[in-house]
């Protein structure tokens, strides 16, 4: 009784998860479409800062912009960092950690060792300190976040490498004279595919965090274009007098990466049952 | 009856001493602590006024130490401070100033004229690379000595322990410079012993002593018992938290945690509405200008009607309004109205949208141009600013970028011209002389010093010039007022406005002033809070 | 295992506390090339920072205060060589030595870690110990539902709501700033940083004694006949503390990261917004030591939770 129960939730995890991540997916390209005014444009000094109404759902910010379509957009930029960047650490992690894995040795140790102390750093610390020296804009975002979090990917790629090349058809492979890029493809790859698309949607939830609280501190995507993070940012002035501007931009960040976190949770939950838990 | 009235005298004489006696409990009482924000950044950088130009460095500073002349906020303009009397030559360009003889350093020593000397060539000495060199640099032989072609200002002359002989390169009253909190006079061993640990632990003649600094959280200064001013400062102790957020600052206020507060423009109408906080707001048209500057090296900018166009198609009153919640003043020129040679019956440019599309058709631009417009994050004159214009800019078909910048960036920019367009606000005060504060834009000053749009008309450059040679003050500010015409008509920036600067305290404080150079530049000297303060018996 | 077991554990944390060496070097390493190979003169930044106009003499005096004339290496091996002396440079905005200015910030940073990690775990350590009593329960999706949100939660934006809620709709608390270091300042910054953490460790712990609670053993231990809350203090918990701890380690660096941002927003005065002020005015040498520091607490909370995995398992050998 207690199996099934937890099964049952845990489909619950990777449908719910799925379906917000589908969902915001979807805002994101049918943006112009969906907002009702241009996020940018449509900036009318006379109602500026008023409270959630009909007209605009969730009200205006402090030059006259309707928030809802502003919300909208800015998970244009929340997505593309998120997916851009997953997917550099993701091709980072892969490559270092076939590398490691095949060459071994000396080149083995120093990635290893690398991967130790990536995981000494705490990302948002690195991210800042890569943004400290490229100073603000979301290009140099995409740089900085995008090469936080490879390490995980890296680890199950070797280690994977390394449980494939111990295998006795391998071996038997490699006596015959198959290519290592042979064996890389039809051996190695199908089976990191599932963790690291795990790791992976986990990292996308994690990278839009971090670009959020970069641009909260005013060193993301430069104004007018809307990011959740640098929404957040502005608002805070006139949080206790206009709290609409707060709530719904952090409303979507939450959401958005609540959904993500659960579908990767579920995904791990099905395909890789017996890796430890990712941190944050 | 004799008996009766002398009793009667007596009793009137008493009730009249008693009715004095009430009325001196109601003018300055000692005593208390007061607890005022710094609220220009995270940190202070250095106690040490030499080294700093940073007002968030200098509110704290001026309290500490003092300059030879102090910005008098009731007439607008520099007074003598440390001197008891000054004598101007008829040319204008020498100055016997007779220092006061009770002037004493926290540390006990007397301040004599060597200590006037030595501060002002530390200030000009290359090795301090002080910030306040320009306000020293106007004294003949200051620039000599700067470059080492000599090892003393010529300019000043001690004739005796208290009496100082400050000669200038051009006739200028040295008040207009050497009034700055920057031009401070320092204890020279001191600064010799500490080093550059004076600016953590330092020594000064001012009202108050340094007491403590916890980093990133407040400076705690304590009273100068030996303060020449007799009876001041009435305070015990003044402490300075440092909240850049102007929302901190509110809750801090509302808490009755601080004393007085500097209002940003989120609080600026909410302030207004409350009749407890309204009827305690000092508000004061502060002596500096926001403006967009153009480059004229950049294709469209070269032409007059394109800039007149953009002054017209902005309706700067609706940002004033809106976003910046009605604490500005709209700009008309360069000049702030507080400026004597303000022109109060000249028109700015008005909102006529119909007037820029028509500027714009004539300098052959209908089809609009795109340009990048670079400030700060400030929220009173930085991007947000340039936000606000875009959709008024778009309908000239103008598009505008703006790119975010950290301040030390931005303002190296500016100074190296290397930019289509900044926003930023000017110091147009210039110590209340509007003479220099036109100076700015003569063509003979570089961009480096201040001429970030390389402002060049040569009947600007004459009228300044006839100006500077005139004696009489009225001709004077009529023809600097001309001058002024000529800026704003040329319009080599966007005229976005004057801070309208507010200070609000709670009702237990006084001595809060309007200063027009910066509100914050406030001399806690004069300052005393009553009964009714949490603080008023807090040591 | 000779000895006295104090000893071993003495020399094991003193083994690891030289593995610190290394790994400290290579982040200084990484952090000096990153952040002194910038485009442009670093002098121009440093002279820019104190508004002093491009006079060339006062270039040189900048370059040789900051060693700024020498080659990389060079400089990287002086700034190695003042590091093991403590000596981390001067700031380029005001001529301060960064080890006092990180000294005279770094108090407000440790406590307000602190009380997060105490928050953290002592929320999260026993919500997800009862969430997997009840497992299956409403309670235990309910716990579990928060967990996930915990985690996905912007910080700063929970920061921005808690204040509106806490401090001036309902004013129970300051809404920022140290004030002289008292319980009432510090808890809302405190829980703000240590939602996530708790989050985490809610999540860990449930897994962790889920799968205890199927162990063999355990299903002994019942059949024994021992009381419940035996076996469950004595076994479980101690089991489960075991688990947990192999990656509460790692997951406080995550903590250690949001300091950043929760100090920002409660103008808290640490090191984390010391780190964001010296980005922004460009005080590279400051940023550096920010980070080493924050690093160095990461890697001693890290031991300290290693030695308290030890302590716990007396199985474990020290290696």
């Amino acid at each position: 009784m207690k199996e099934a129960l937890k099964k049952i939730r845990r489909q619950k995890n990777l449908m719910v998860g799925g379906v917000i991540a589908l969902l915001i997916v979807g805002v994101a390209i049918f943006a112009p479409w969906l907002a009702p005014f241009h996020p940018i444009d449509d900036a009318d000094l006379m109602h500026a800062e008023e409270p959630p109404s009909w007209t605009h759902l969730f009200g205006t910010d402090n030059q006259g912009r309707d928030i809802l379509s502003r919300v909208i957009y800015g998970a244009r930029v929340s997505l593309s960092v998120g997916l851009v960047c997953q997917g550099l650490n993701s091709i980072i992690g892969i490559m270092l950690g076939l590398t490691a894995g095949f060459i071994g040795k000396r080149w083995d140790d120093s990635v290893m060792a690398l991967t130790n102390i990536m995981l000494s750093i705490p990302s948002l610390v690195f991210a800042l300190a890569i943004m400290a020296v490229l100073g603000p804009g979301l290009l140099n975002i995409f740089l900085a976040v995008g090469l936080t979090n490879w390490a995980y990917s890296c680890r199950v790629t070797r280690s994977q490498v390394l449980f494939s090349r111990s295998l006795d058809y391998v071996q038997a492979a490699r006596a015959l004279g198959y290519s290592q890029a042979r064996i890389m493809f039809s051996q190695i790859l199908p089976n990191i595919v599932g963790p690291i698309l795990v790791v992976a949607t986990l990292g996308v939830a994690g990278a839009i965090l971090i670009e959020a609280s970069l641009s909260f501190l005013g060193l993301g995507a430069q104004p007018p274009t809307p990011s959740w993070g640098g929404m957040l940012s502005t608002a805070r002035e006139q949080l206790f007098t206009a709290p609409w501007i707060s709530i719904f931009p952090g409303l979507a960040i939450f959401v958005t990466v609540l959904g993500l976190n659960l579908l990767g949770d579920g995904l791990r939950d099905i395909l890789d049952p017996h890796t430890t838990r990712q941190r944050r | 009856m004799k008996e009766v009235m002398r009793k009667a005298g007596i009793l009137a004489a008493g009730v009249l001493l008693w009715g004095i006696m009430a009325g001196e409990a109601a003018a300055q009482r000692s005593g208390g602590t007061f607890n005022f924000c710094a609220p220009y950044g995270g940190d202070l950088s250095t106690l040490d006024a030499h080294r700093s130009p940073a007002a968030q460095d200098l509110l704290v500073a001026m309290n500490i130490h003092r300059s030879l002349y102090s910005w008098d906020p009731q007439n607008n303009s520099p007074k003598l401070e440390l001197g008891e009397r000054v004598k101007a030559s008829s040319d204008g360009f020498t100055y016997r100033i007779s220092l006061r003889k009770d002037i004493k350093f926290h540390n006990g020593r007397k301040v004599k004229v060597d200590d006037v000397i030595w501060s002002y060539e530390r200030i000009m000495s290359p090795r301090t690379a002080s910030p306040s060199a320009p306000f020293v640099r106007v004294i003949k032989g200051a620039r000599d000595y700067e470059e080492g072609r000599a090892n003393k200002i010529s300019g000043l002359q001690k004739l005796d322990d208290t009496t100082l002989e400050i000669t200038m390169d051009r006739p200028l009253d040295p008040s207009y410079t050497l009034h700055d909190a920057g031009a401070a006079i320092l204890p020279r061993e001191e600064v010799e012993k500490k080093g550059d640990a004076f600016g953590l632990d330092p020594v000064g003649c001012g009202p108050f002593k340094f007491v403590k600094w916890v980093k990133g959280s407040e400076i705690v200064l304590g009273k100068n018992p030996d303060f020449y001013e007799k009876g001041k400062p009435y305070l015990d102790r003044l402490v300075y938290k440092i909240m850049p957020e102007g929302a901190s600052r509110d809750i801090a206020f509302r808490a009755k945690e601080l004393d007085a507060t500097l209002v940003s423009a989120t609080q600026y109408p909410v302030y207004k509405e409350d009749p407890r906080i309204a009827k305690n707001m000092v508000e004061v048209a502060e002596l500096f200008t926001r403006l967009v500057g153009f480059n004229p090296k950049y294709g469209p900018f070269s032409k007059k009607q394109v800039r007149q166009a953009i002054n017209y198609a902005i309706d700067s009153r609706l940002i004033i309004q809106k976003l910046l919640k009605g604490k500005a003043f709209p700009c008309v020129g360069y000049l702030p109205s507080t400026s004597p040679a303000f022109d109060p019956r000249a028109k700015g440019y008005e909102f006529n949208p119909e007037k820029a599309k028509a500027l714009m058709k004539e300098a052959g631009y209908q089809k609009g141009f795109s340009f990048e417009c670079i400030g700060t994050s400030n929220e009173s004159w930085g991007v947000v600013v340039v936000e606000a214009i875009m959709p008024f800019l778009k309908r000239i078909n103008v598009t505008v970028k703006p790119q975010q910048l950290e301040g030390a960036a931005l303002a190296d920019r500016i100074r190296r011209m290397d930019f289509q367009a900044f926003i930023w606000s000017l110091s147009s005060g210039a110590g209340g002389d509007p003479l220099q504060a036109l100076n700015r834009w003569h063509s003979k000053n570089p961009s480096t010093a201040g001429n970030f749009v390389g402002y060049r008309n040569p009947e600007f450059d004459r009228l300044l010039e006839i100006a500077g040679r005139e004696r009489d003050l009225n001709t004077r500010l009529r023809i600097l007022r001309q001058a002024d015409a000529l800026f704003r008509e040329d319009a080599p920036v966007w005229f976005f406005n004057y801070n309208k600067a507010v200070v609000a305290h709670q009702p237990w404080v006084h001595g809060i002033k309007p200063v027009a150079v910066e509100i914050m530049y406030q001399d806690i000297a004069d300052v005393w809070v009553d009964e009714s303060s949490p603080r008023a018996r807090e040591k | 295992m000779s000895g006295f077991p104090g000893d071993q554990m003495l020399a094991f944390a003193l083994r690891r506390i030289l593995q610190f060496i290394p790994t400290i070097l290579a982040i200084s390493l990484i952090l000096f090339l990153l952040l002194n190979v910038l485009p442009g003169d670093a002098a121009l930044v440093a002279a820019g920072a104190q508004d002093k106009g491009m006079d060339p003499r006062y270039l040189e005096e900048m370059k040789k205060l900051w060693g700024l004339d020498q080659p990389l290496h060079l400089r990287y091996l002086t700034y190695l060589k003042n590091l093991a002396l403590g000596d981390m440079g001067l700031s380029y905005l005001r001529r301060e030595k960064v080890s006092a200015l990180i000294a005279s910030r770094i108090w407000p940073t440790l406590k307000l870690a602190f009380v997060a990690m105490l928050i953290a775990a002592g929320i999260g350590i026993p919500l997800g110990f009862w969430s997997a009593l009840r497992q299956g329960s409403w309670l235990d999706t309910v716990l579990m539902v928060g967990a996930v949100s915990g985690v996905s939660i912007p910080q700063f934006w929970l920061a921005l709501l808690l204040m509106f809620l806490l401090a001036v709709k309902l004013p129970f608390f300051p809404a920022m700033g140290y004030g002289d270091g008292d319980l009432r300042h510090i808890l809302l910054p405190a829980f703000t940083l240590g939602v996530g953490y708790m989050a985490l460790l809610a999540r860990t712990t449930r897994a962790a004694v889920v799968e205890i609670l199927s162990a063999d053993y355990i299903r002994t231990a019942r059949a024994k006949g021992l009381p419940q809350l035996l076996i469950h203090g004595k076994h479980v918990l101690r089991n489960a503390l075991i688990l947990v701890s192999t990656t509460a380690g790692l997951q406080f660096g995550s903590l250690m990261g949001q300091t950043v941002i929760v100090e920002k927003v409660f103008s808290w005065p640490g090191l984390g917004s010391l780190m964001v002020d010296s980005i922004f005015q460009r005080d590279l040498p400051v940023t550096q030591g920010c980070i080493l520091l924050i690093i160095l607490v990461f890697l001693v909370v890290n031991l300290a939770v290693d030695l308290l995995y030890a302590v716990i398992d007396p199985r474990v050998e020290y290696q």
